[in-house]
């Protein structure tokens, strides 16, 4: 260890002012820091700090991805065996799922980092922790059969557009990950949506449970519907389903939502919120179902939960604290018009079977208004105070 | 009498604790006066190096306004007149002679007091040079004898980690301290609020005449300036609040009972790093090494105050005037290796990032590592639980960042102080010093008049 902190201290000086290396200081420091802790200390009151800092919450956040990261890697090899009709064999699942889903990882990693990488040095700024999530959230919203081309260029995308024309991290009006899938989304339908690209087998077609009920003619009962397209509320709990890499599985998405919630990284009225709203809206449409009505607004409310991507948008999207409010008041309504819209999307809009990633975003431009009508409120609130008092 | 329960905030429950016992120090070799604390003051001295002083004896008056002056703790001889960057005055060091002999005015009875007009108390105050004990709010500075305040708050408890406990300072000095609030009570039209922690077992608490008692219990900042006011008179644009120390009131009535400026203070010397914790009676400005009776060690920081909001003195500094308080804690700069996937058992955190959240609470050691690097705030939902005050604190924070100062007075800026954003600076993972942010735009509001 004190090797390891002889060595850094040995290179340092090549990165100081004037040195040659000078501009690549924050590379240096993120090594650096990466690799033992900075060792500074305060210079005035208070004296002491505490022991969390942003590189520990967002390894939290890294931690608690992990279950849906493997989850989605298990299931992408699992789903190959079973399309191609083979036996689903456990080592085989791994091992075909890490074929696919590691390389995307490492390519949203490295073309992200190398954009990273650039603004900090030209903007002469540490480098944010915050990418490791950006990261690792990107290619777990992505089909497991996406062109790694594309998932270098939806993760420049979204670093350069979603984050750093904003000035950078804690600045950027939406979130980063969310902006590189809009941008894949639109940019590349064909790999981005459709029946075909679920499953990383050529040529082989399954529509995800969505889009199965949206399919299900008028008054024909849509839980039959997806029975019959081999869907339940078990196996879309459990994720051993076509989607998305991280979004099939809901119980992954829970486990990492309970270690957030109990580490307190992310705030549970957004959560919240978001179910909230989503169970209200699916409620409304499930009390106006009926034999005229699109069979879809049959779908029993908590069912919703579990299928698409609503439950890893929920947990992971959602509570980014910079898009997302910054008022307690503010988080429960952003939540719930989170849920309400992606109902609506899901339910009425005959575009799109899938509503999470609108409507997050769409919410994330509405954020600093909500919060702006929240402190007017407490403004308000304060003179009124006052006003009373001698 | 009303009681306020505070339940924001947090008590950080460091070990080193003072034993509640008073021990007599001798009178410190050397003692100094530091320029810089009277905020809101500039200050000019009235003394050249060598000069002879005695208890009472100006050594700086204000510049804008001269009856202000700050006096000599000691009898002595001025030893030198230190200043910083920009010929900045930061001290006046006083090398005492022993003898304490004072400069004395005629002495009232207690009796006496009720009958002196405004007028004969601010002149007595000021001359006697007791002045600086009385601060304002808005801006936290020396108050200005011009103003006529709202209201006089006085500071009768400390919930600042490892704080003194003022019950042992006032304790047998009812009658004093009485006569204190009834020279405070003539400041000000409306009310003097005593403002008392609910435990407190002094008579003074509870028994004190001519003043408004309040009892306030509660996680740490409920002992704060701030949190009383806020709850009992909160301070309105064009607002002025006087507030004085329990400890100084003492001091106010000792210039009018006997006529002299009283230099005496008790300190709790507390923290880890210190060897013999308990409550001195020591004098203002006493030396650091004084204190801790010559048993300085290396790495260890020595700091005037507690560990939230008092300053940095170092082994051969002095203790602050305002502070009642020494808190030694070792010094950080470890490295460690891969600190962001340490579990935690032994580190101190307000998140429940480590093993040691999840474990009985105790009493903690802790350093003075930042324990990470400056980042840009992406956690803005830590600080309000820390704040007892109806404020917004990210938002203030960042009105003041955007240098909108219009914005940071609705959010209720006049209403804090540095210290109040203590435990934001603490427990904020980015690292950002809230509580200097929100100082820096209180200065630019008091600038801008």
């Amino acid at each position: 260890m004190k090797l390891l902190e002889k060595q850094l201290k040995k290179i340092e000086h090549l990165f100081e002012k004037g040195k040659p290396l000078e501009k690549f200081y924050p590379l240096f420091e993120a090594l650096d820091t990466f690799l033992m802790t900075p060792g500074k200390v305060t210079q005035r009151g208070p004296h002491i700090r505490d022991a969390v800092d942003i590189k520990r919450v967002m390894v939290f956040v890294i931690i608690a991805l992990i279950p849906t990261t493997l989850m989605g890697i298990y299931n992408a090899g699992y789903q190959i065996l079973v399309a191609k009709g083979l036996s689903a064999d456990f080592g085989q699942c791994w091992l075909l799922g890490a074929q696919k889903i590691i390389p995307i990882i490492l390519v949203s990693y490295l073309a992200g980092g190398v954009w990273e990488v650039l603004f900090a040095v030209v903007r002469k700024h540490e480098i944010n922790e915050g990418f490791l999530v950006t990261g690792l959230l990107f290619p777990l919203t992505l089909p497991p059969d996406m062109p790694l081309w594309q998932v270098a260029v939806g993760i420049s995308f979204g670093v350069v557009f979603g984050k750093e024309i904003f000035g950078g991290t804690g600045m950027n009006i939406f979130n980063p990950a969310l902006v590189a899938r809009a941008f894949v989304f639109f940019a590349y339908p064909a790999q981005m949506s459709g029946s075909n690209i679920w499953v990383a087998v050529d040529g082989f077609t399954r529509a995800t449970p969505l889009a199965v009920a949206k399919e299900i003619a008028k008054g024909q009962p849509v839980l039959q519907g997806l029975q019959d397209a081999g869907y339940n509320l078990s196996n879309m709990f459990y994720g051993f389903i076509p989607g998305s890499i991280g979004e099939t599985s809901a119980l992954a998405c829970v486990i990492g939502l309970i270690f957030l919630l109990i580490t307190g990284v992310a705030s549970w009225r957004t959560v919240a919120g978001s179910v909230f709203g989503m169970l209200a809206m699916a409620s409304v449409f499930y009390l106006l179902r009926g034999p005229d009505k699109l069979a879809i607004f049959a779908l029993p409310p908590h069912w919703h939960l579990v299928m698409g991507g609503f439950a890893f948008g929920a947990v992971f999207m959602v509570t980014d604290p910079v898009s997302s409010c910054y008022t307690d008041a503010g988080r429960w309504i952003f939540g719930f018009l989170v849920g309400v819209l992606t109902i609506l999307i899901r339910v009425v809009n005959p575009a799109y079977p899938e509503g999470v990633m609108l409507s997050i975003l769409f919410m994330n431009a509405f954020a600093p208004l909500i919060d702006h009508f929240v402190v007017e409120a407490h403004i308000g609130k304060r003179q009124k105070f006052l006003s009373k008092t001698i | 009498m009303a009681h306020f329960q505070i339940r924001k905030g947090r008590d950080i429950k460091l070990k080193g604790a003072a034993e509640k016992r008073v021990v007599g120090l001798p009178l410190p070799s050397k003692v100094a006066i530091q320029p810089l604390e009277f905020r809101g003051l500039k200050l000019r001295p009235a003394v050249k190096e060598q000069d002879l002083v005695k208890v009472g004896s100006v050594l700086l008056t204000d510049k804008y306004n001269p009856d202000i002056r700050i006096v000599s703790p000691v009898s002595g001889k001025v030893a030198a007149i230190v200043r910083g960057e920009k010929r900045v005055l930061t001290a006046v060091i006083i090398d005492t002679d022993g003898r304490q002999e004072a400069t004395i005015y005629p002495p009232y009875s207690k009796d006496k007091i009720g009958n002196l007009s405004r007028e004969e108390i601010l002149s007595r105050l000021l001359e006697g040079g007791v002045w600086p004990c009385i601060r304002q709010r808005p801006f936290s500075k020396v108050a200005n004898p011009h103003d006529t305040p709202k209201a006089v708050f006085v500071q009768a408890m400390n919930t600042e980690p490892l704080a003194p406990d003022i019950d042992v300072i006032l304790k047998g000095r009812e009658e004093e301290f009485q006569a204190g609030l009834d020279v405070l009570r003539k400041l000000t039209p409306g009310d003097v609020h005593l403002c008392c922690d609910a435990k407190a077992t002094s008579p003074v608490s509870s028994q004190s005449k001519n003043v408004r008692i309040h009892q306030f219990s509660g996680p740490h900042p409920a002992g704060n300036v701030s949190t009383h006011i806020h709850h009992i008179a909160p301070i309105k644009k064009g607002d002025i609040v006087w507030y004085v120390r329990a400890e100084d009131v003492l001091r106010v009535a000792a210039l009018f009972l006997k006529g002299v400026f009283s230099p005496e203070r008790y300190v709790a010397i507390t923290g880890e790093g210190a060897d013999r914790r308990l409550y001195a009676k020591t004098v203002v400005g006493a030396s650091v090494s004084s204190l801790l009776e010559g048993k300085l060690k290396a790495d260890m920081r020595y700091i005037s105050g507690s560990i939230l909001v008092g300053t940095n003195a170092g082994q051969q500094g002095y203790l602050g005037f305002y502070d009642s308080q020494i808190t030694v804690i070792p010094e950080g700069g470890k490295r460690h290796l891969l600190g962001w996937l340490n579990p935690g058992f032994k580190s101190y955190s307000f998140s429940k990032t480590f093993v040691s959240s999840f474990l009985p609470q105790q009493e903690v050691s802790v350093d003075t590592d930042i324990n990470g690097s400056e980042r840009a705030i992406v956690l803005n939902h830590v600080y309000d639980q820390y704040v007892p005050l109806d404020i917004m604190t990210f938002f203030l924070l960042r009105a003041v960042v955007a240098g909108d100062i219009e914005e940071a007075e609705k959010l209720g800026i006049l209403e804090c102080d540095e210290e109040d954003f203590a435990l934001c600076s603490f427990a904020c993972p980015s690292k950002v010093d809230v509580g200097a942010v929100i100082r820096g735009g209180l200065d630019e509001i008091e600038k801008e008049g």
